[in-house]
């Protein structure tokens, strides 16, 4: 194999239209884009692993950061979610080439699984779930009393939605985080579109309600 | 309809995610009924705060590393598995070799055995059967591999 990428050169990445929030689901044609990449992949073209991972690292980041400490863990996070990724891709496309392999579904699952694995380990020895508000990306420095109580607030608001129960979480976080419509949310955790919206509604209902306890003194 | 009946479309529309039929709906709901208004506020105001800060420039910086990274432990998982692909081959060639010769050594009667013990003869191993005892060494081997290659993608993440 060429060393070059092994000495720290970028690999050659052609840009490809894709985000964080699609109109709706996956277009047809983004997926037929990942499916060249994956077959360009598996037959050793190592650029076409860059960029698949390039046009998804902002999803998948967008789904992990909430639940790290810092932009390490949270790039080590999204680093293991397209190993996993991809290793999938690999073990089910060798043993069926024609086959389709709905990679950037199985991006997103994987990334809130990992996510929840990484906040089950955080709260392995912290019962009271003090920790919680420590996960997260930190917030620009509050200048002034109502930036402060405002970082206060959302700080308890954010360990409040890891605390949900765990469908409303990933619901919750899917569509405020990642900014997936619910249809591909529905896709993605296998539950229907509707019951998708009915559970973020019971998650954003739990929020407003910890927000009206703390409001009330 | 009755507020009962919009709960769910203040969430959504909290959320930035009617569509335009529900939105015209809400919004008409919403001019007549000040304890929704209430509600669809507090909503707002709720996943507002519960949403995440925009990626900072430090952020960026350490997530930029995330392509070259990723590509990196990949082929450090590659070069792994090949060569653990080699040495169980390697592995399954030579505990052949030793079966063969140490079979008739360790099949031999025992001299110092107690007298009255039944003989055992010596048999011929049966060669065919040991090669295919490694061929399943060999088979599974690999198969374990393939079972725990994400695991050895993730050992490489330490490297």
């Amino acid at each position: 194999m060429d060393d070059a990428h092994d000495k720290g050169q970028r690999p050659n990445l052609r840009v490809v239209a894709g985000g964080a929030s699609p109109a709706s689901g996956q277009a047809a044609g983004d997926r037929a884009a990942d499916e060249a990449l994956l077959a360009a992949f598996l037959v050793g073209d190592d650029d076409a692993f860059g960029e698949l991972v390039r046009r998804y690292e902002r999803l998948v980041v967008s789904i992990v950061r909430r639940y790290t400490r810092t932009p390490e863990d949270a790039r080590d996070l999204a680093q293991r979610t397209f190993l996993r990724a991809f290793v999938a891709a690999r073990r089910t496309l060798g043993r069926d080439p024609q086959g389709a392999f709905p990679f950037r579904r199985w991006l997103v699952r994987v990334a809130v699984n990992l996510a929840k694995n990484h906040l089950r380990n955080e709260l392995r020895f912290d019962r009271a779930g003090a920790s919680l508000r420590a996960l997260g990306p930190a917030e620009a420095p509050p200048v002034g009393a109502d930036q402060l109580l405002r970082a206060e607030r959302a700080a308890r608001l954010r360990a409040e939605v890891l605390r949900l129960p765990r469908r409303q979480r990933e619901v919750l976080t899917l569509r405020i985080d990642a900014e997936l419509p619910f249809a591909e949310i529905a896709e993605v955790l296998g539950i229907t579109e509707n019951a998708a919206k009915v559970t973020f509604h019971h998650g954003s209902r739990r929020l407003r309600e910890a927000l009206g306890r703390e409001e009330t003194p | 309809m009755t507020c009962r009946d919009h709960d769910v479309l203040l969430s959504l529309r909290a959320a930035g995610a009617l569509d335009a039929a529900e939105s015209v709906r809400v919004e008409a709901h919403l001019a007549g009924c000040a304890a929704c208004r209430a509600e669809a506020d507090a909503l707002a105001a709720a996943l507002g705060l519960a949403r995440l800060p925009p990626v900072s420039d430090a952020e960026r910086r350490v997530l930029g590393e995330l392509p070259e990274r990723t590509l990196a432990a990949l082929r450090r998982s590659s070069r792994r598995r090949s060569l653990g692909k080699r040495f169980a081959a390697v592995f399954a060639a030579a505990a052949a070799a030793a079966a063969l010769v140490l079979a008739p050594a360790v099949l031999r009667k025992d001299p110092g055995a107690p007298a009255g013990e039944a003989e055992v003869a010596w048999e011929a191993p049966d060669l065919d059967g040991i090669w295919n005892d490694t061929a399943v060494i060999d088979l599974e081997s690999s198969v374990a591999a393939g079972e725990d290659e994400a695991d050895a993608v993730l050992a490489a993440l330490d490297n």
